[in-house]
């Protein structure tokens, strides 16, 4: 890669190229999908061994830095739905400029502290269980929530551009 | 902080997006900027000045108070 003294200056920090926008796309759909019929208990069991830093299970010997037989099902499907998510937040816009790079910054602390309101919001009103699917959802709500403002306020701003010449 | 830059565009007879891409830029940091939703990096700033011909200080120029 050939890096000009223009991007030297712009602050790029660590983003992906722009076509990890489209691979991230393709891997988010099915994970998606997955991932709500996973909320409704379809699943298919994938057991092997893993090896664990913990496993403590009620009726189990605890597991400590050892190989357990588990169904890694869940595990895989919730890194593939983080990944996903991360390449289509952490690519680069096709004109990634000082401009998108302030829109992104501000993006991220949106998502950051809108994400805190809603678990502050599910730690008061949601208790048990339900509590419990909320801290699983959280686990993806910061970049989706990033991913869903990025891009709105960018839409936002190409439609106010047409207004203007 | 104020600028002149749809009217130094104008001057040149220059659409926003033949800016952008003689400055480097997405066509929306133009338009950010014209409306006064952004201010440019002193990079930007310079580099939209030399273009011009024109001194920074003639494009973008601070305000009452700031």
């Amino acid at each position: 890669m050939f890096y000009t003294n223009k991007e030297k200056y712009m602050d790029l920090r660590f983003l992906l190229p722009n076509k990890y926008k489209q691979i991230g796309l393709v891997l988010f759909i099915p994970s998606l999908i997955l991932g709500i019929l996973f909320m409704l208990s379809i699943e298919t069991s994938i057991k092997v061994p893993v090896f664990a830093f913990w496993y403590e299970e009620i009726f189990r010997p605890t597991v400590l830095m050892g190989i357990i037989n588990e169904n890694i099902y869940n595990e895989l499907l919730a890194i593939l739905i983080i990944i996903s998510l991360g390449l289509i937040a952490f690519s680069k816009e096709k004109n990634e400029d000082e401009y998108i790079s302030r829109i992104r910054l501000e993006s991220l602390q949106w998502a950051v502290i809108i994400n805190y309101v809603l678990l502050i919001a599910a730690i008061i009103f949601i208790y048990g269980s339900p509590f419990y699917s909320m801290l699983i959802y959280n686990m993806f709500t910061v970049l989706l929530l990033f991913v869903i403002r990025f891009n709105f306020v960018l839409y936002k701003s190409r439609r106010q551009m047409d207004n203007e010449k | 902080m104020k600028n002149n830059l749809k009217v130094e565009r104008a001057k040149k007879n220059m659409t926003q997006e033949e800016l952008a891409k003689q400055i480097g830029v997405s066509r929306q940091t133009i338009n950010a900027m014209e409306l006064g939703k952004y201010y440019p990096s002193t990079l930007l700033a310079l580099k939209i000045a030399r273009l011009f011909g024109a001194r920074v200080d003639e494009i973008f120029w601070l305000e009452e108070g700031e």
